[in-house]
């Protein structure tokens, strides 16, 4: 309970939209195996207002995937409570909650195009729809051309486009990714970085985006939240203060550094 | 498997393919040189000269078709039941983590024990017939089916399923969209080598205890020094055993990328 | 999914009841008259058998060990060697592999009645026709073993200014090992069946020819007590070989988990 006063008063609501907005309470997680228990996290709360970009960092290890993966839907918590649009969630909604994984884990028996439309399929939405609404996805991560590849003809950055077109596909007001370009060179990040600031500035969704990439953190989002580890807290809320677009000599400024500074701090300790 | 490769052993190297084609072409030459010259003799090993007429006048008697009938019959009823049965059996033992701990050492054993020695006590439990060649055919099947099914559920990828579940697939959807395609390509395996097994089994019951079957002509012939046929019947059986195998093997690299 | 695991018993418990509930089975069924003692015998009933016909199944096993000790020469020290021949040059790997591999579709058993054609029914054939059953996967298990020697291994023994013995000794021989004993353990297997098929076939000495003896006797007790023979020899040379195995130092790589395409073939028929 003393880590509501380390964490920084949460920010005044942007909107009165429920519809993207994310709220966690008091939220913690035990797994049980056979060698025993882990508690991955433990008292997490926070709230993340509609389209709204918010970035998890943390070390190793420290739950974040965990508390994404609640977030999601796909863990239930084992403590606490989770609101996603303003109703809890029991089980994934893919309208509601897209999700980006690390590796791209598109399966390599459908093309790009029906990897894209596999959520819909799912749902038995009508083939005319899906084939359209998948080029539309395809088109917004600029995969126009490769509908048709198997995801081994692609490049890794290709594949996390085709990944993140999959969870974008449904038009759900909330997109997780979790360290989704951790596998990519540093150049391809870079531009994966900008691709997905370009289309969250298009469509406006709330996104909560894990990461090891301070810098990375920083360049994309409205707020960094920090983790520690062992078992995984939530230590600080970092504001981002700096004017968007952000161009290199923002990004290479005192106030980045400052913010660098701090996060990397808060790790530490 | 990576056929890519093949070629760059040197400048002057040749296709692989064609050098295989040559070896086979000299292997033939040679049985067919070898009898002919008086190297050998051609009782004992008739020519390809002798053999290839000898199938084509074995395909034309009615005799020789029903055993072969009777043999491809019996191999394809002990298959349709010990591969579904083993795979079923693989999936309620391999879903559950602590039947598999329980199950899978015994499998595990049962499948490396021999099991052509059990085979007079099928023939105590059904006598000489076609149920007792196509059980045993099932018996000699079904540990390698399960085996190899164990590889399949183990080969589908964690990631995917979360995928599946993430995007509000039902169970019977990620059985049919995920768990399925993730495992064709070592369920393929698992049926071309199950093949082997279970042609192997229904041959060997025949060659063993039968009145009818190639397994039970082959023993015949080669008791009665009809080497020519006997070794008419050897080709066919090869080469129906490797049509089968090398047409699983091709479906198998096209759904190579799949094991990424 | 949480399965209460500490309630239940271990599964090597369990493992234990079964086997012990097969042989009290095997034991009862018989005696109770479920089952007609000319398919099951009782279990005491067959073991005695190899009592009181010890001096015959002592004379015929003699017979099967020395025919199988041979066909193991042939089988394992063939394939390992034409393995290491073939496994080690890229040429000869690339242009022989797949047609052994195809081959190896081929059911060997029914090369038998031409070999009892050309060599009689005594020993020979059986030896033959044993070394040849447990050639091909020697051959096809030691060349897949060569073939993945490290070749970082190699290049750094050369950055050391190796000599080629000592490339031998340090690099190959060790690299190699695991997968020749590996292959060892399989073609030695596979020379027992061979050998003990080939008996029941068409032989006049042997345990395989016993089997069959007593099977045309419809003296099943006797059949029975053979078969547990032939069970024993094969699980013991399979233990040997383990124990070598452990004492070499090499690690189980084949229990359990992957079932390579090596040890795939080990009971074939
Ligand atoms: N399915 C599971 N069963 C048991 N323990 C788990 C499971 N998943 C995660 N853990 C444990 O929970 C803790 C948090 O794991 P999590 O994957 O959420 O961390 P993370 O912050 O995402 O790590 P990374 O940065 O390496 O991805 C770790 O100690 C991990 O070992
Ligand atoms: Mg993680």
């Amino acid at each position: 309970m003393g880590l509501k006063a380390v964490v920084s008063s949460p920010s005044p609501a942007f909107s009165t939209d429920e519809s993207g907005a994310v709220e966690v309470t008091n939220v913690g997680h035990v797994y049980e195996t056979a060698s025993g228990t882990t508690e991955a996290l433990t008292d997490i709360s926070f709230r993340v207002e509609t389209g709204r970009f918010i970035s998890i960092v943390g070390p190793s290890g420290c739950g974040k995937s965990s508390l994404l993966m609640m977030i999601a839907g796909l863990v239930q918590p084992t403590r606490g409570t989770i609101t996603a649009g303003g109703r809890p969630l029991v089980q994934p909604d893919p309208t509601r909650i897209g999700v980006v994984f690390q590796d791209a884990s598109l399966y390599p028996w459908l093309t790009a195009r029906s990897n894209v439309e596999f959520p819909l399929s799912l749902r038995h939405v009508d083939h005319k729809i899906r084939r359209e609404r998948a080029e539309e996805a395809l088109d917004l991560v600029g995969l126009a051309g490769f509908a048709d590849k198997h995801p081994h003809e692609l490049s890794g950055g290709m594949k996390q486009r085709v990944a993140l077109a999959r969870g974008l596909v449904q038009d759900p007001p909330i997109l997780l990714m979790d360290e989704p370009f951790a596998a990519l060179d540093e150049q391809t990040r870079l531009t994966m970085g900008d691709e997905v600031l370009r289309i969250w500035e298009r469509t406006r969704k709330t996104i909560i985006f894990v990461t090891h990439g301070l810098s990375e953190a920083i360049h994309l989002s409205d707020e960094v939240l920090v983790l520690t580890s062992r078992p995984g807290k939530l230590v600080d809320r970092v504001s981002v203060d700096l004017p968007r677009p952000r161009s290199f000599e923002v990004m290479g400024g005192r106030r980045f550094e400052e913010l660098r500074e701090r996060i990397w701090q808060r790790i530490r300790s | 498997m990576n056929t890519a490769t093949v070629r760059n052993t040197g400048a002057r190297s040749i296709p692989a393919p064609v050098a295989r084609a040559a070896l086979v072409a000299a292997l033939i030459a040679v049985w067919q040189v070898a009898p002919t010259v008086g190297l050998l003799d051609p009782r004992l090993l008739p020519p390809p000269s002798v053999v290839g007429p000898m199938i084509v006048q074995l395909f034309g008697e009615a005799g020789f078709r029903g055993h072969l009938a009777t043999t491809l019959l019996e191999t394809l009823v002990a298959f349709l039941v010990s591969v579904p049965v083993g795979f079923i059996m693989a999936i309620l033992i391999g879903e559950n983590k602590y039947a598999s701990d329980i199950f899978k050492p015994l499998v595990f054993f049962v499948f490396s024990i021999p099991k052509s020695i059990f085979l007079p006590l099928f023939i105590f439990a059904f006598g000489i017939s076609f149920h007792q060649k196509v059980a045993f055919g099932v018996f000699s099947t079904l540990f390698i089916v399960m085996m190899l099914s164990f590889a399949a559920i183990e080969s589908v990828r964690r990631d995917h399923l979360v995928v599946a579940r993430s995007y509000g697939a039902t169970r019977m959807q990620t059985v049919l969209r995920v768990y399925l395609p993730g495992m064709t390509p070592v369920l393929l395996e698992a049926i071309r080598v199950s093949m082997i097994f279970n042609f192997t089994g229904i041959l060997l019951a025949e060659m063993y205890a039968s009145r009818e079957g190639l397994g039970n002509v082959i023993e015949q012939w080669g008791q009665g020094f009809q080497l020519d046929r006997l070794m008419a019947t050897i080709v066919v059986i090869a080469a129906i055993a490797i049509v089968f195998n090398e047409t699983i093997r091709a479906l198998e690299s096209r759904c190579e990328h799949w094991r990424e | 999914m949480s399965t209460a695991s500490h309630a239940l018993p271990s599964p090597r418990l369990v493992r234990t009841a079964i086997v012990l509930g097969v042989l009290l089975i095997w034991e009862i069924l018989p005696r109770a008259g479920i089952v007609p003692s000319l398919f099951l015998p009782p279990m005491t009933t067959t073991l005695q058998m190899l009592v009181v016909e010890a001096p015959i199944y002592a004379r015929h096993m003699l017979v099967t060990l020395q025919e199988v000790g041979i066909a193991m020469i042939f089988a394992c020290g063939g394939g390992v060697l034409c393995g290491l021949a073939i496994g080690g040059a890229a040429s000869a790997r690339q242009i022989m592999l797949p047609m052994f591999s195809g081959l190896f579709a081929v059911p060997l058993v029914v090369l038998y009645p031409l070999f009892t054609a050309w060599f009689g029914i005594g020993s020979e054939s059986k030896i033959i026709f044993a070394s040849v059953y447990g050639f091909l996967p020697t051959l096809l298990g030691t060349a897949a073993g060569v073939q993945t020697v490290d070749r970082q291994f190699l290049i750094v023994a050369r950055s050391l200014g190796a000599t080629r013995m000592q490339k031998l000794w340090h690099v190959y021989l060790p690299a190699t090992l695991p997968t020749v004993l590996a292959a060892f353990r399989l073609g030695g297997a596979l020379a027992i069946v061979g050998v003990v098929v080939a008996e029941m076939l068409t032989s006049t000495a042997g345990i395989g020819f016993l089997i069959s003896k007593y099977r045309t006797l419809l003296d099943s007790p006797r059949v029975y007590a053979a078969v547990v023979l032939v069970l024993v020899l094969a699980i013991a040379f399979d233990g040997l070989v383990q124990v070598l195995e452990r004492r070499l130092g090499i690690a189980q790589q084949q229990s359990g988990r992957s079932v390579g395409k090596r040890s795939v073939a080990s009971a074939v028929a």
